[in-house]
């Protein structure tokens, strides 16, 4: 069925759907019955189900009959959906340019200043927040003080999602962390690139008050912090401009801090130039980079938790790749033997 | 000669014993017990706005000493005629600190303690300093010699396609689909897209885009074929709209054009994609263009207007976008063929003498990439001197930090 | 908020506009316009507010008029010089003056020039070519395999990839054929780059799935 067509099972199977989805959400909310987990045995046995109509789908291709579009909405939906229920681990190998953005953090004393710029909106939080979750977790740890701000009106509200998040556990509650003393919220400002280049001559010019207003010079861990000569390491999370390649540009090559970056995998790519020639110290590269660093650090969460679904999805997309250049040969062949007869 | 009036300074106040000592503070009180940092130096920062200070030291002996009895510095700063404040504190081994807090108008002495569980160690003061301003910076001159080749380059290149001399820029594949794309619109009846990207009007990429919507519109206006424009900044709607109505009346019918041509829908990206989506859907054009600044909506727009059945020509200079554009449509420029296009198109002079300085500087760069990697092979891999010196030659070049 | 009606509630819509946008997938429908509708309206709101607050407000309006003379910074009165670009911007909407308008874009546009022309070449182009070039087999002679096939491989890239770009001469003979390799190494960077976009496409979709069946749903922990 392709794009655009209508079925007429299409309002009986969406009552059915909206129904089934009202009795699940009243049970589970009711608490009627518990999570929804799939043994390593089961888990198996569906993936090799799943893999075994990935081979029936190929093979009608080859009959000539290629699945359509949905089907493979479909499967991705399925790849993706199945291991977060799954009781399975994936083993998690740490890249080197995420080892080294580690190091570089490793290598700060307590008590260091570390500026967090969070350069995104909810569009990119999948894959940014875990990498914003777990730097909190350990700049906390480690004594950071943490000096957070953004150049998207969005990145400063993502930022206080995940310190609200960190803060409400256990491990950080105890150690009592103070507004303005362990870390304070700079907000958003508008002017991209031009605040960096305000922000090497003093941060103040660019931010008078913080988030909530308080004036720079009552928060005192920013009351000695000029400019950028008094941080001490700079992580930049991107999901587009401004973003990573910016800081670079105006703030690590004409102020001279030390930058690493988490970066929506998109435009990880494009960051790679920066690594190689020493401009940034490191790089998290989208969900896996978020794993990696979870990994390293030891502090596992959603980046870990998710993938399994970013690796079985992917495997369903590699499959899906050689099925579609498989239909796309015998289609071609097909018009060529048709061209062939009417010549 | 800076450094001998520092010390000569230093001595001074020694003999004068009013070394300045940081006052005010119980931590000051001295108890001999670790030797201080000796030769203790400071001086102007150079190259920077008048705000920085370099201080210098030899670490305490006992610092130097396995294992070290100094557990930190602190380094103290007064305002001659003021009083004394630490500015900072520095693990052991520290050796070096740069004040960027001063002021031009102020003269300062500094003083480092070294700290050590059994008591701290002052060391004698600094000369008095006053920071100063420079207004250039020698250590980028280099960048600034390169720069001044290359736009050199592009001034020459705009003068002498002004005075008339014809540029030579090759062309580009894809340009000559233009003009099909918009044909087969016309047939067809149905509209052509343009998307310019999603960034503003300072993006010298969405400046290219509107530069390539001056042809397009032009054409357009001369099939009378309709044209559909959502932009996601406003500066971006009124150049947009400037550029097809003067496109119209070119071509003699300013009657036939209307403001609704180009409509603002939202600066968020993803609302954006949803809202041209939803358009390409419901109006089915025949030819789309996605000429400017894209980010992660390059293919998701590529897609629905593949799923609809359109023409694609797209262009764009973000790297991680070009890719799906290559995949998804008929015809990419990509990256640079984006600037290319626009000044082959607007055969303006100034468009036309940029891409053809720039030239001039890839050039450079090609000469350099290859002679520079010869003799950094040759120079390494059989220890050829001159080849050696050539590469740190290269290397002074093209340092800029 | 976390509990009672309105966190139910609040589920509830984040859902009902999950799935109405992924409806898109199954075909175009109302539900997906309804949806599609907010969202462009909401963005367009929010940035509306989030550039009044930050800029008009705390920045012009806090700067001239509330903060007290001693504590503004000495050059507090470009805040009028931005304020009165501003509003030339806004004389686009007066017919007869809207020609003004262009003298605050051409501000912005000069601006963002002049700070990318220095930048971009000091970090874009002269470090860059300082680092393409390295000694092949490494600087002590000693360097693995896989890192001289490196070598080569970035030094014969960003050589063919710029006489790819070169405009001035037409890609015939020798030329021609280096541009070709130019395009083959650019190709191959772009499947990579295609790669890493699959995986972004494919952590967004866990990232909804995972709200839709562990928060709203509470299926999965």
């Amino acid at each position: 069925m392709e794009h655009g067509a209508k079925s007429r099972y299409e309002i009986p199977v969406l009552i059915a759907v909206v129904t089934l989805t009202l009795v699940i959400y009243v049970a589970r909310h009711a608490e009627w019955f518990g999570y929804l987990q799939l043994s390593a045995g089961l888990s198996l046995i569906l993936m090799l189900l799943v893999a075994g109509s990935l081979i029936w789908i190929l093979i009608r291709t080859l009959d000539g009959n290629p699945a359509g579009r949905r089907m493979v909405f479909l499967y991705v939906a399925v790849a993706v959906v199945l291991p977060l229920s799954m009781q399975l681990t994936q083993k998690i190998e740490v890249t080197p340019e995420v080892n080294q953005l580690y190091r570089g953090l490793q290598a700060l004393p307590h008590g260091a200043k570390v500026l967090a710029t969070f350069d995104y909106d909810p569009g990119s939080a999948a894959e940014l927040q875990p990498m914003a979750e777990t730097f909190f977790k350990y700049a906390f740890d480690r004594g950071f003080k943490v000096i957070i701000m953004g150049l998207w009106p969005q990145g400063p509200a993502q930022a206080n999602m995940a310190l609200t998040k960190v803060l409400s556990e256990e491990r950080y509650k105890v150690k009592s962390l103070r507004y303005g003393v362990d870390y304070v919220n700079l907000g958003f400002q508008s002017g991209n690139e031009f605040v960096i280049q305000r922000m090497g001559g003093e941060f103040k010019s660019m931010f008078p008050t913080d988030y909530n207003g308080t004036p720079y010079d009552s928060l005192p861990i920013i009351r000695n912090v000029k400019n950028f000569s008094n941080i001490d390491y700079s992580f930049n999370l991107s999901a587009g401009y401004p973003g990573t390649k910016e800081w670079v540009l105006v703030g690590v090559d004409q102020f001279g801090f030390k930058m690493g970056a988490g970066n929506t995998a998109v435009q990880t790519t494009g960051m790679y130039p920066y690594l190689r020639s020493g401009q940034l110290i490191g790089i998290l590269g989208g969900m896996s980079g978020a794993a990696e660093f979870e990994e390293i650090t030891k502090y596992r969460g959603k980046g870990t938790k998710f993938m399994l679904s970013q690796s079985f999805s992917h495997v369903v997309v590699v499959v899906f790749i050689i099925i579609g250049n498989v239909a796309y040969i015998m289609f071609e062949r097909g018009r060529a033997t048709e061209k062939k007869k009417k010549a | 000669m800076l450094f001998r009036v520092a010390i000569a300074f230093a001595c001074l106040f020694i003999i004068a014993g009013v070394a300045g000592q940081p006052a005010g503070d119980t931590a000051l009180a001295v108890q001999q017990t670790i030797a201080p940092v000796t030769s203790l130096i400071a001086t102007n920062h150079e190259y920077d706005n008048g705000t920085g200070i370099d201080l210098i030291w030899v670490p305490s002996i006992d610092d130097r000493l396995a294992p070290s009895r100094v557990t930190g510095y602190e380094v103290w700063r007064s305002v001659v005629g003021g009083s004394g404040s630490r500015i900072a504190e520095l693990p052991a081994g520290a050796n070096k600190f740069t004040d960027e807090q001063c002021s031009r108008e102020s003269t300062y002495v500094y003083s480092v303690v070294a700290i050590s569980v059994a008591g701290n160690a002052v060391s004698i003061s600094t000369a008095p300093i006053q920071p100063a301003r420079e207004w250039i910076n020698l250590h980028r001159l280099n960048l600034l010699a390169i720069a001044f080749l290359v736009s050199a380059a592009v001034i020459y290149f705009i003068q002498s396609a002004r005075s008339g001399k014809k540029l030579f820029v090759r062309k580009i594949a894809g340009l000559d689909a233009v003009d099909d794309a918009i044909g087969r619109a016309t047939e067809m009846g149905r509209p052509i897209l343009f998307i310019p990207g999603i960034q503003d009007m300072d993006d010298v990429q969405t400046i290219a885009a509107i530069t390539i919507l001056g042809r397009v519109s032009r054409v357009v206006a001369d099939y009378d074929t309709k044209i559909k424009m959502p932009v996601s900044r406003s500066l971006v709607m009124t150049a947009a709209r400037e550029t097809i109505k003067a496109s119209y009346m070119a071509a003699g019918r300013p009657d036939a054009y209307n403001d609704d041509m180009v409509s603002y829908v939202t600066d968020e990206q993803f609302g954006y994609v949803a809202a041209v989506d939803g358009i390409m859907v419901r109006e089915k054009p025949a030819t789309c263009f996605y000429l400017g600044a894209f980010f992660a909506e390059s293919l998701i727009l590529a897609e629905t207007g593949n799923s609809v059945g359109a023409i694609q020509i797209a262009g764009t200079a973000m790297p991680a976008q070009i890719p799906f554009f290559v995949a998804a449509c008929d015809f990419a420029l990509i990256g640079e063929e984006l600037f290319a296009a626009s000044a082959y198109l607007s055969n303006e002079p100034k468009q036309l003498g940029s891409l053809k300085g720039q030239d001039v500087g890839k050039a450079v760069a090609l000469v350099v990439i290859v002679v520079g990697t010869m003799a950094a092979t040759i120079g390494s891999a059989w220890d050829v001197t001159f080849m050696n010196q050539l590469w740190s030659a290269l290397k002074v070049v093209f340092q800029t930090n | 908020m976390e509990s009672g009606l309105m966190h139910h509630v609040a589920l509830w819509l984040a859902a009902f506009l999950t799935l109405g946008i992924f409806s898109f997938l199954y075909r175009d429908n109302t539900w997906y316009k309804v949806c599609e509708a907010i969202f462009v309206g909401i963005s367009a709101g929010y940035w509306f507010v989030a550039y009044f607050w930050d800029n008009l407000y705390t920045k012009f309006w806090v700067g001239v008029w509330v903060t007290p003379m001693a504590d503004r910074p000495d050059d507090w009165y470009v805040l009028y010089v931005g304020a009165a670009l501003g509003i030339l911007m806004l004389l686009r909407l007066v017919p007869k003056v809207g020609w003004i308008s262009r003298w605050p874009l051409a501000f912005i546009v000069g601006a963002t020039a002049g700070l990318y022309l220095v930048t971009y070449f000091a970090s874009n182009v002269m470090l860059q070519i300082e680092d393409t070039v390295r000694p092949i087999f490494g600087a002590e002679n000693d360097a693995p395999i896989y890192e001289i096939i490196g070598n080569i491989v970035v030094a014969v890239g960003t050589f063919t990839g710029l006489i790819y770009f070169f405009f001035s001469k037409e890609h015939r003979g020798a030329f021609g054929r280096a541009a070709k390799v130019g395009i083959f190494f650019l190709m191959i960077t772009f499947g990579a780059s295609f790669g890493y976009t699959v995986m972004s496409r494919m952590s967004l979709l866990i990232g909804r799935m995972d709200f839709l069946f562990s928060d709203w749903l509470k299926l999965i922990k």
